[in-house]
C-alpha cells in the first residue's frame, strides 16, 4: 500500500513534506484536504487526524502527523534518503532538533501572526486587530534576527550546515507563506536579512524543480488576493 | 570535561531536564540560572545560549538549548539510558515526536499563558492581561481534553506506552506549572481530567524520589503566591466595607 500525504499546498509544513518526497524519489499518494473549505473537519479526516490539521501521513496501517515527526519518520524509513536532510552524527542531529523546536514558538508563531492579521482577517471580511498584528510583526521580525545572526551564521544552510536538511525544507516553507502579504509589507519585513533572503534562494535551487512547483498553488493564490484586495480598496475609495 | 546543565527549577523543561539526569545516573553539574533576577540576560549566560532561555547544556564544547533536543541528545550521548525514555523501533520513536512537537503550540502555548499572566507576571511586576490569561486558559483547557482523549487512550503513558518516555518527563512538567495557580482554581481545571491525573501520579511514581525533589521550588513559590493571594484578597475585602 503505497503512503499517502493528507495535505494542502497552501499549508507551510504541507509543502516541506511534498519537497522533500518528490527530491528523495519517494513513492506517494498526493490526498488534498482544502483548509479554505474547512474539508480538515469533515469526520472523514477527523478519523484520520483527531487534530484536523494538515500535514498527515499513512503509511499502511501507521499514521503521523506533525510535519517535524513526518519528516524526520521519512528520512529513517527509506534508505534513498540522502543523510544531509537528517544528519546521523549525533552533535549534528542535536543542532537540527535544536531549530526544529525553536521554529514552533519564534519563526512559525510570528508569521501565522502576520499572515492572520494580514490576509485572512481581510479575506474573511472580519475587523482587525491591530494589538495582535503589531505583537506577530515584533516576533516575526525577531524570529529573522535571530536566523540571520545565529542559525545562518556558520553556513549557507541552517546550523552551520553546507547542505539543506529537514529544517531548512520546513522554515523556509513557512517563510515563503508571506509571500501573501502585500509587496510592500513583504519586502519591509524581509530586505534587512541579506542571509535569510540568500538561505531562501540557496534551498530554491537545492530543491529544484520540486520547491517551485509545490509553491506554484501560494503564487497563484497571491495573484488572486493582491487583485481581490486592489479591487475592495478601489470600491472604499 | 562533565556535562553542566544550565537551569532554572522555576522553569518547566529545566525540571524535565534536571529529572531526566538524575533518574538515568548521568553526571552533570547543576547551574542556576535565576530567570526571576534576569540572570538570563546576562552577558555570561548569553554567550551559552543567545537565546537567553533554560534550560541549555555544554558537553565538552558542544552547546545545545531546547529541552526536547537536549533530552533527545542525552538519551543517545549516554549508554546506561533505559531504551523505553526513546525507543529505537522507529514507530515508537516517530509518535513520541508527534507529541513533543504538539506540546510546544498547545499545552505549552496554554499553561505559560494562564500562569504568566494571571500569576507569575503579576506577582513580578508585570501588569496582569485578563484577556490573555482567559485565551491561555482556553487553549489549555482543549490541550488537557487531547491529552485525556487522544495522547493517552491507549496507555498509562503517552502514545500508548507502558513505561514512561522522555514526552512523559516534559509534559508532566509543564502541566505542574498549574500548581502555581490558587487551589480552587487548579482543581477546577485539572479534576474533569482523570486519565491525566493518574497519568501525572504514574510519571511522579516512575521518577521517583527525583520528581518531588526538583519540584521542591515550586511548591515553596506556591505557598508564597498563594499566602499573597490571601493577604491581597483580604485587604481589598476591608477596603469594600470601608
Amino acid at each position: 500500500m503505497t503512503l499517502k500525504v493528507y495535505c494542502d499546498r497552501m499549508s507551510q509544513p504541507s509543502r516541506a513534506i511534498l519537497i522533500f518526497c518528490k527530491m528523495n524519489g519517494i513513492d506517494f499518494e498526493e490526498v488534498t484536504i482544502d483548509i479554505l473549505k474547512s474539508q480538515q473537519h469533515t469526520p472523514e479526516y477527523k478519523a484520520v487526524n483527531p487534530m484536523c490539521q494538515v500535514p498527515t501521513i499513512v503509511d499502511g496501517d501507521f499514521t503521523l502527523f506533525e510535519s517535524h515527526a513526518i519528516l524526520i519518520y521519512l528520512s529513517c524509513k527509506y534508505p534513498g534518503v540522502a543523510s544531509h536532510w537528517y544528519p546521523s552524527d549525533l552533535i549534528e542531529r542535536a543542532k537540527v532538533h535544536s531549530v526544529l523546536d525553536w521554529h514552533h514558538a519564534n519563526l512559525r508563531r510570528g508569521s501565522v501572526g502576520v499572515i492572520v492579521n494580514n490576509v485572512l482577517l481581510p479575506l474573511k471580511g472580519l475587523p482587525p486587530n491591530p494589538q495582535a498584528a503589531e505583537e506577530a510583526e515584533k516576533t516575526l521580525e525577531k524570529a529573522l534576527t535571530i536566523l540571520e545572526t545565529f542559525w545562518l551564521k556558520d553556513g549557507p544552510f541552517l546550523v552551520g550546515r553546507s547542505q539543506p536538511s529537514i529544517a531548512d525544507l520546513n522554515l523556509v516553507s513557512e517563510i515563503m507563506e508571506l509571500q501573501l502579504l502585500s509587496q510592500e509589507l513583504h519586502d519591509r519585513l524581509l530586505s534587512p536579512y541579506k542571509k535569510v533572503l540568500q538561505w531562501i534562494e540557496d534551498t530554491k535551487s537545492a530543491t529544484a524543480p520540486h520547491f517551485e512547483e509545490i509553491h506554484g498553488v501560494l503564487f497563484k493564490t497571491r495573484k488572486e488576493f493582491h487583485e481581490l484586495m486592489a479591487t475592495k480598496s478601489g470600491k472604499t475609495e | 570535561m562533565g556535562l553542566k546543565v544550565y537551569v532554572d527549577r522555576l522553569s518547566q523543561p529545566s525540571r524535565a531536564v534536571l529529572i531526566f539526569c538524575k533518574i538515568n545516573g548521568i553526571d552533570f553539574e547543576e547551574i542556576r540560572v535565576d530567570i526571576m533576577k534576569n540572570k538570563h540576560f546576562s552577558p555570561e549566560y548569553k554567550a551559552i545560549n543567545p537565546m537567553s532561555q533554560v534550560p541549555a547544556i555544554v558537553d565538552g564544547r558542544f552547546k545545545l538549548f531546547e529541552s526536547h533536543a537536549i533530552l533527545i541528545y542525552l538519551c543517545s550521548a549516554f549508554p546506561g539510558v533505559a531504551s523505553h525514555w526513546y525507543p529505537g523501533d522507529l514507530f515508537k520513536r516517530s509518535k513520541i515526536h508527534s507529541v513533543l512537537d504538539w506540546h510546544h503550540s498547545n499545552l505549552r502555548r496554554g499553561t505559560v499563558g494562564l500562569v504568566f499572566n494571571s500569576i507569575i507576571g503579576p506577582q513580578n511586576g508585570f501588569p496582569s492581561n485578563a484577556q490573555a490569561a482567559k485565551e491561555g486558559e482556553k487553549l489549555l483547557m482543549k490541550s488537557l481534553a487531547k491529552l485525556e482523549n487522544f495522547w493517552l487512550k491507549d496507555g498509562r503513558f503517552l502514545v500508548g506506552s507502558l513505561q514512561p518516555s522522555i514526552a512523559d518527563i516534559s509534559l508532566v512538567c509543564e502541566i505542574m506549572q498549574l500548581e502555581l495557580l490558587s487551589e480552587k482554581d487548579h482543581e477546577r481545571i485539572l479534576s474533569p481530567y482523570k486519565k491525566v491525573v493518574q497519568w501525572i501520579e504514574d510519571t511522579k511514581k516512575a521518577t521517583a524520589p527525583h520528581f518531588d525533589e526538583v519540584h521542591d521550588i515550586l511548591f515553596r513559590a506556591q505557598k508564597r503566591f498563594r499566602e499573597r493571594m490571601a493577604t491581597e484578597s483580604v485587604k481589598n475585602e476591608l477596603k469594600s466595607k470601608l
